[in-house]
């Protein structure tokens, strides 16, 4: 379970904060907590809005990849802190990460009602429509007397006290349990609304261009006046012509695809032919919505798919397409995301491992033998995590219906086996037992 | 004459509350002195070890000190008084007490229909906390609900009742100031309790 701690405090040395970091240490094989740091927000002004700093960015993507919030107040003049409270008035203006989460309040102050009166004010602030977190009932971890409460090495002193902690976050986590498996089947059909015509349309969408035409990519070049050929273009970190842009791209050991947020595929490495590729895609396809590339039965999957990136439910899902002799052909689809941590969209990359693992033996002196213990018949692929089984080659640019034979894989759709997860590995690897030395040390001299 | 702060709930540049307290400033020109006191560009309450408190902190609590009594009109936020008016009410409590026995009435203006009045608890609450330690008149609420239509283009408020119950309750807040200086005569002693509180040697 992944939570996020913020102190209500932004003092150098804050007794609310210690108390987060000692959870998070004393507590680490419960929870995974990370604490968060609220120093650099600045004060909530109406009329200067800073949602799109880094500050207030930051701070949303962590709540919203975590599972749950604690927060740790201070308690000053019978309420929580100024800085606590403009937080939580950027969480509620432009944007609601704190919406539906599931957040423990605890507090510590020097007095001996810790923090009991800031700890009201704020369950009634998270309450509210704007910021409509959903606060544990029941609980109150009130930390008085604070100066006294640590020792030297920054732990609690009192056992009883953290034995009350330690059972108090044992609720917590059961709630976080609950509110977000309500949660999960209040957006059970979430995915339903994935629009794999790509209707909508995204910041970079190329407008008045018909996306099923065969020539797309010439009429979108010409409409944006793309660069091409010697234009040089400026990247993150280098500068490139595009020839040599697409020299490089082509050159990867794997078959690149790129869907944007719009479920548009708008790009493919085109290195050879497509009766020839792993996954195969041709030169007319790009600019088509998805929904074009994929035969209807496929829809559902790709729609489950392509919304499990989208809202972060993972950022990559690893898809093996076993049953094809010589290879082991594996589709990933990693989610791409802006630097503000937006989702931009699709990179499907498609590879064979099996060249690189027989590298990897015959230069380890090791061959591969059955796992007896292994779980998983790796043929299904089948795992338990998460409940989706889109086909390889059904998220991004697939493929003619013609070449769905040889990717056919074995997933069970019906049983709901995973995507996201590795299919628990059928063999493990084992020593030769005689390597031929220069095969494991590479070393031979001539 | 009264001499009056009224203080800005909101570091907001376009402000309800702001024109509310505008709208009072001309309206009682003939009753009390007002002076509009701004809370913006306070920086953020960190309890400086250095208990170093920033100059326009230190002229606001000066303004408070002298005026008789302080009328705050604060928006809502989140069911309670937005960030930059607690944070000015921090660094007005931190070793220093111009809020204590001080005469205070709090309103309100929100774009809604409740008009603030969750805001205002919180803030009495927070008033009432030792180291502020105000006298807040009681049993007195005004709440100003679809704040954005409630003034003209001259800044009048527009609802005869609304202004009505202004008039009264400001008829009110003179009293009891009045009633409040005699009070503190005759507990100097409370008064001088107040002063010495002091969260850091509790
Ligand atoms: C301006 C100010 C007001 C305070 N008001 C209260 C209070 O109302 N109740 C209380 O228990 N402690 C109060 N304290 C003391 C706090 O308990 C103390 O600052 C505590 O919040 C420290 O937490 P931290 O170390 O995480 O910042 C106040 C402190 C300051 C500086
Ligand atoms: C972060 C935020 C939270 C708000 N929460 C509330 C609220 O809980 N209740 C309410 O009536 N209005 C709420 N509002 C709208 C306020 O009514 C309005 O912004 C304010 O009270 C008007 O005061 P002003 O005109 O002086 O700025 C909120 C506004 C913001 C920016």
């Amino acid at each position: 379970m992944k939570l996020v701690g913020i102190a209500g405090s932004i003092e150098d040395k804050s007794y609310n904060r210690l108390l987060l970091k000692f959870m998070a240490n004393h507590f680490s094989d419960t929870v995974d907590m990370e604490v968060l740091d609220i120093q650099d927000v600045p004060m909530f002004n109406q009329s200067n809005d800073q949602t799109e700093g880094e500050a207030v960015q930051y701070l949303k993507r962590k709540i919203l990849q975590a599972d749950g919030v604690i927060i740790a107040t201070p308690e000053h003049n019978h309420t929580i802190t100024a800085a606590l409270k403009s937080v939580i008035e950027w969480l509620s203006f432009k944007i609601h990460p704190l919406s539906g989460k599931p957040v423990m309040i605890v507090g510590a102050s020097y007095y001996e009602q810790g923090s009991s009166r800031a700890q009201l004010n704020l369950r009634q602030i998270l309450e509210s429509p704007g910021v409509d977190a959903v606060v544990m009932p029941g609980n109150e971890f009130l930390l008085s007397n604070v100066k006294d409460a640590f020792d030297d090495q920054n732990n609690l002193k009192d056992a009883r006290t953290v034995s009350f902690l330690q059972s108090t976050l044992g609720k917590f986590a059961t709630f976080v349990k609950m509110v977000n498996a309500m949660d999960a089947e209040a957006h059970a059909d979430d995915w339903k609304k994935e629009d794999l015509e790509a209707k909508g349309e995204v910041e970079t969408t190329i407008k008045g261009v018909d996306m099923h035409a065969a020539d797309w990519v010439e009429q979108a070049a010409a409409k944006t006046n793309a660069a091409e050929g010697d234009d040089y273009v400026k990247l993150d970190r280098g500068v490139l012509t595009v020839n040599q842009l697409n020299w490089f791209l082509n050159s990867m050991p794997m078959e690149l695809t790129y869907a944007d947020a719009n479920n548009q595929f708008l790009y493919y490495n085109h290195q050879m032919d497509g009766d020839k590729m792993l996954a195969s895609r041709t030169p007319a396809q790009a600019g088509n919505p998805l929904a074009d590339c994929h035969p209807k039965r496929a829809v559902p999957g790709v729609k489950r798919a392509v919304h499990m990136l989208r809202t972060g439910e993972t950022d990559l899902f690893k898809l093996p397409v076993p049953g094809i002799p010589d290879k082991y052909i594996m589709h990933y689809y990693q989610a791409l995301h802006d630097d503000k941590g937006e989702y931009k969209g699709i990179n499907e990359f498609v590879l064979d491992l099996l060249p690189i693992v027989n590298y990897y033996l015959k230069q380890t002196g090791q061959v591969l033998a059955a796992d007896p213990n292994a779980k998983t018949d790796a043929v299904s692929g089948a795992s338990t995590k998460a409940a989706v089984a889109p086909k390889p080659d059904e998220v991004t640019g697939a493929s003619a219906d013609t070449d769905a034979k040889p990717v056919e894989p074995a997933v069970d759709e019906v049983s709901g086996a995973s995507a996201d997860v590795d299919a628990e590995p059928k063999a493990v690897v084992v020593p030769t037992p005689e390597p031929e030395v220069d095969s494991v040390s590479g070393a031979s001299s001539n | 004459m009264h001499k009056f702060i009224a203080m800005v709930g909101t570091n907001s540049d376009e402000s309800t509350n702001r024109k509310l307290l505008q709208f009072m400033q001309t309206h009682y020109a003939d009753q009390a002195e007002m002076e509009l006191m701004e809370i913006k560009d306070l920086p953020v309450f960190n309890k400086p070890e250095s208990l170093q408190i920033p100059e326009q902190a230190q002229a606001m609590a000066a303004k408070i000190e002298e005026a008789d009594g302080v009328i705050i009109s604060t928006p809502e936020y989140d069911h309670s008084a937005p960030a930059a008016l607690m944070n000015a009410l921090e660094w007005l409590s931190f070793h220093i007490k111009p809020f204590a026995d001080k005469p205070v009435m709090i309103m309100g203006a929100s774009y809604g229909a409740l008009g603030t009045s969750r805001a205002q608890a919180h803030l009495r609450q927070i008033l009432d906390s030792p180291e502020l330690k105000a006298r807040i008149m009681p049993s007195s609420e005004f709440m100003l609900g679809h704040s954005l239509q409630a003034f003209d283009d001259a800044g009048q408020l527009t609802d005869n009742q609304k202004v009505a119950q202004l008039d009264s309750l400001f008829g009110e807040f003179q009293m009891f100031v009045e009633i409040t200086k005699k009070l503190k005569n005759s507990h100097a002693a409370t008064y001088q309790d107040v002063r010495g509180m002091d969260w850091t040697k509790l």
